[in-house]
């Protein structure tokens, strides 16, 4: 095959981005996009909430000034300065150019985008189109990548990178179509695969394939991993599947209620309220239920989300979704009756390594979006920051690589590579000495995590989930792959998936093993308060001949000096 | 007041899945394979196919991705109807089985079929390339990010719903005209393409209509309002296909194409005789020529065979025709009005 200028791993919002980016950049460039699913599948459509960008059509008093130093404390001061200058620098642009390109945008009176509030932010800067901001942005993305020509390979599912030395010469690939296992010799790599929240199985609110493929790729090339042990559980999952209640239930007016019938975040948030940031809110969910004060159910414990107050109208024009996901989920209509939720696993903070232009320490590989940690987000991410941060550096990851793709020489995949990886894969359909069931242990993944790595962590818990993940590691070495045919294998798929989550769980369960403080989403019982002279630094997670090693990387701070950080 | 605890208990009942097998590299032709599970209200398809892969037969493909009803990956036929796995309730489509317990599942139609539940997509996005469903924005590149456009709440709401389209393909598998013909734009295609042409940003409006009112185009539809019944995102795909078509009339004039001709043809026998004169409607729509060439024979030939009378010679106008004629006049100025306030 020729080899590409530029090969984009995965087809979400930060691939799309770069894609079209790439080709603004330097049209005669030659570039792919593979993803593992049709590009508009991608879990940037599961975002509903929108964008922050201080556009100030609704506070007329908003700055990017404010937007920096929101983010900056919400992250509790982990994030890199001079990155989230630029996330919050660069938001009223890409979101004017998601505008000038089609995006759908609910309308103010004036005719100008509209904005909402959001957890954590200080004015209301979240643009958005009614509940389905992702699901449009994606949309727009996908569109104006097939009218500039594009050139998709849909459903690939990436394997590795091929590495010499300390560069890489391309990706290695399986199509799913037809088994094969295929090259594509490349001059850079961008990663954009997403995140890794899925380990946490039943308890998480993303995609079956948020199995962190493009950080696993990385980790397993040499490249480290940054503050891994920060997950998010977002507030509002329901009850029985973990699926998503947009922040925006909370926006527009949603209360949060415990069995005692109280507006029980007065305690925890007096002045936000339920528009408090995440990690305090689903700490404080988590609380009332430990504390029992939660509802009780066989799928177990949970709280209210109330929305009746909002009245039919409000609730059919701006959360149509909600209402939908409510009565098929749950069987809950939420004009009628409070929605059952729980906190749910939701974004992973933590990703491959980079500098602010999204290069990685390997020469010509790039990661952006959820699959990379700039990092915008430190501890803990704002509502409506994703989205940005997704278009923020998958156009900047495209428009750097496409700027630097002459640097490097496009290197040369052999076929034995090919082979060698093959056979790993069908190693694992030989029935003597494989028997353990890929669904068991994914199961298994989850509920460990849940339970030792979740909201609230310790240091006995993270031990025995270390233990856990350790011996599921084993025991994948004996997984099974029943489906031996080649065409659309999920089965192998699958098995592959729970390989890349298994090993990004270890690097989760070490940070917050070695993480001896609380800071953001990572709450530690025995380490109630946030370390600064010990623990204001990035954790870093690399594999070194097939074993964990963790170090640290300092933050780059700015104008804003280290506070308490309270709401 | 204490709920009592057995209140809470979960009714499960055992239901089989009938499920659609193909290997493409092992199969000749496709078959059934039947799975009996436990089931609980409250579980979907969707749920109860992970159940099957994980727990029964790992062979089994399908795909599924968000399982949320957002992303559009699950789309197959449960019980003879095209719909979301990850959102359907089993117990709901139980109520529907032909064989009481047992729920069918097949793949979507009128896309190639890969193997078992997985149907080739590559076809559907095809038609998007085609029919250009995207923004061309009225702005250029270079000035781009600088300042947003004022688009006006009433424009927004005219494709709010346009937007929801999810790509999932129900439609295009429920589509009657898809099966006659693989060409066709497709629902879904036809519903971006209005949401495309309603777009003030939009500076591709000619060109996409003019691709839309060709051969296997918008004027295809024979309204039988399928897409519409199956989508399942609600949306009025019909809506979007007749204001198409209403585009394009206004735009395009009437002699576009035989699907208008055929439009005007309707609206003039009704107007003179209160119904349709079927037997030179051909001519009207298609031409002397075409008529001859492609409908006389075979018209003679149902009439020999009976399947078809043949045509009266004259048409009468319909009873109370005068009275008719005066509603018609009427229902004609106030849908030009109603245009025209609409254009303001």
């Amino acid at each position: 095959m020729k080899p590409f200028d530029i090969v984009i791993v995965g087809g979400g919002g930060a691939g799309l981005y770069a894609a079209m980016e790439a080709m603004k950049t330097n049209p005669s460039l030659n570039i792919a996009v593979l993803s593992k699913v049709y590009p508009n599948r991608s879990h940037t459509s599961a975002a509903q909430g929108g964008a922050n960008a201080a556009l100030a059509n609704k506070a007329k008093d908003d700055t990017v000034e404010m937007h920096i130093f929101d983010t900056i404390k919400g992250s509790d001061y982990l994030a890199d300065q001079d990155a989230v200058d630029v996330l919050c620098s660069e938001a009223p642009k890409i979101i004017r150019e998601l505008d000038n390109i089609g995006t759908p945008w609910s309308r103010m009176p004036d005719n100008t985008i509209a904005q909402r509030p959001f957890g954590g932010a200080g004015r209301p800067r979240c643009c958005y189109c009614a509940d389905k901001t992702g699901h449009t942005i994606l949309q727009t993305l996908y569109e104006q990548c097939l009218k500039k020509g594009v050139i998709f390979f849909n459903e690939y599912f990436a394997l590795s990178l091929s590495v010499k030395g300390s560069r890489s010469r391309g990706l290695i690939a399986m199509n799913m179509k037809s088994g094969k296992i295929e090259a594509f010799p490349a001059r850079t790599v961008i990663l954009a695969t997403g995140g890794y929240a899925k380990m946490y199985w039943n308890r998480s609110s993303n995609a079956a394939g948020n199995t962190g493929d493009g950080q696993a790729i990385a980790y397993r090339a040499g490249i480290p991993m940054k503050d891994m042990e920060f997950v998010q559980f977002h507030p509002t999952g329901l009850r029985k599947s973990g699926l998503l209640v947009t922040e925006g239930a909370r926006g527009e007016g949603g209360y949060l209620i415990n069995k005692d019938g109280e507006r029980f975040m007065a305690r925890y948030a007096k002045e936000k309220m339920e528009l408090g940031p995440r990690d305090l809110v689903s700490r404080s969910l988590e609380t009332e239920i430990l504390e029992g004060r939660g509802f009780d159910s066989p799928a177990g414990k949970y709280l209210h989300l109330d929305l009746t107050h909002l009245g039919a109208d409000l609730i059919k024009s701006r959360l149509p979704q909600i209402r939908e996901m409510s009565m098929q989920f749950e069987g809950v209509d939420p004009i009628e009756e409070p929605i059952p939720v729980r906190p749910t696993a939701h974004y992973s903070m933590g990703g491959v390594d980079t500098d602010n232009f999204t290069r990685t320490v390997m020469d010509g590989v790039y990661a952006a979006g959820e699959c990379g940690c700039v990092s915008v987000h430190g501890a803990n991410r704002l509502g409506g920051n994703s989205l940005l941060d997704i278009l923020v550096f998958g156009r900047i990851a495209g428009h750097t690589a496409a700027q630097e793709a002459g640097k490097f020489e496009p290197g040369n995949i052999s076929e034995g590579e090919l082979t060698a990886q093959y056979d790993d894969i069908r190693s694992f359909m030989h029935s003597s000495g494989h028997y353990e069931r890929y669904g068991e242990l994914r199961e298994e993944l989850g509920q460990t995590l849940g339970t030792n790595v979740g909201i609230f962590r310790e240091a006995s818990l993270l031990k025995k989930g270390i233990q856990d993940i350790a011996e599921l590691k084993e025991r994948f070495k004996k997984v099974r792959v029943f489906d031996t045919s080649d065409v659309f294998n999920t089965n192998l798929m699958q098995v592959l998936e729970l390989r890349n989550m298994l090993d990004l769980a270890e690097t989760v369960a070490a940070g917050a093993y070695a993480r001896e403080e609380s800071r953001g989403s990572h709450t530690r019982t025995d380490f109630p308060v946030r370390d600064d002279a010990k623990w204001h630094k990035h954790t870093l997670a690399t594999q070194v001949n097939g074993k964990l090693a963790l170090s640290e990387k300092s933050v780059t701070m700015g104008r804003y000096e280290l506070q308490e950080r309270t709401y | 007041m204490t709920v009592p605890t057995d209140q809470h208990k979960e009714l499960k009942k055992d239901v089989t899945f009938r499920i659609f097998r193909f290997n493409p590299q092992v199969d000749s032709k496709p078959y059934f394979d039947d799975y009996t599970i436990p089931v609980e209200r409250g579980i979907t398809v969707l749920r109860s196919l992970n159940y099957i892969k994980e727990h029964i037969d790992a062979s089994i493909s399908f795909r599924a991705f968000c399982q949320a009803g957002i992303c559009g990956s699950c789309g197959m036929r449960i019980n003879g109807l095209s719909q979301l796995a990850c959102t359907t309730q089993v117990w709901d489509v139980l109520v529907k089985s032909k064989e009481p317990g047992v729920i069918k599942v097949e793949p979507l139609r009128n896309l190639p079929l890969i193997k078992d539940l997985i149907v080739d997509m590559d076809p559907l996005v095809g038609k998007m390339k085609h029919y250009s469903n995207w923004i061309e924005s009225t702005m250029p590149e270079s000035s781009m990010g600088k300042k947003e456009f004022l688009v006006s709440e009433e424009e927004f709401l005219r494709y709010d719903k346009a937007t929801d389209c999810i790509l999932c393909a129900s439609c295009v598998s429920e589509c009657s005209i898809l099966r006659a013909n693989k060409e066709y734009v497709s629902p879904a295609v036809l519903l971006k393409s209005y949401r495309m042409n309603a777009d003030s940003r939009d500076a591709l409006h000619e060109q996409r209509l003019a691709e839309l009112v060709k051969d296997h185009g918008v004027w295809d539809c024979t309204h039988c309002y399928r897409c519409q019944e199956t989508c399942v995102k609600s949306i009025p795909i019909m809506d979007a296909i007749h204001g198409i078509r209403e585009d394009a009339i206004e735009n395009r004039g009437m002699k576009d194409t035989s699907g208008s001709k055929h439009a005007e043809a309707f609206m003039t026998d009704i107007a003179k005789k209160g119904k349709l004169v079927e037997a030179t409607l051909p001519i009207r729509t298609n031409g002397v020529i075409w008529t001859l060439q492609n409908l006389v024979p075979m018209a003679a030939k149902m009439i020999m065979k009976r399947r078809t009378p043949p045509p009266p010679p004259l048409v009468k106008s319909a009873k109370g025709i005068k009275t008719f004629r005066e509603m018609f006049k009427e229902m004609t100025e106030h849908v030009k009005q109603d245009h025209k306030s609409h254009k303001k």
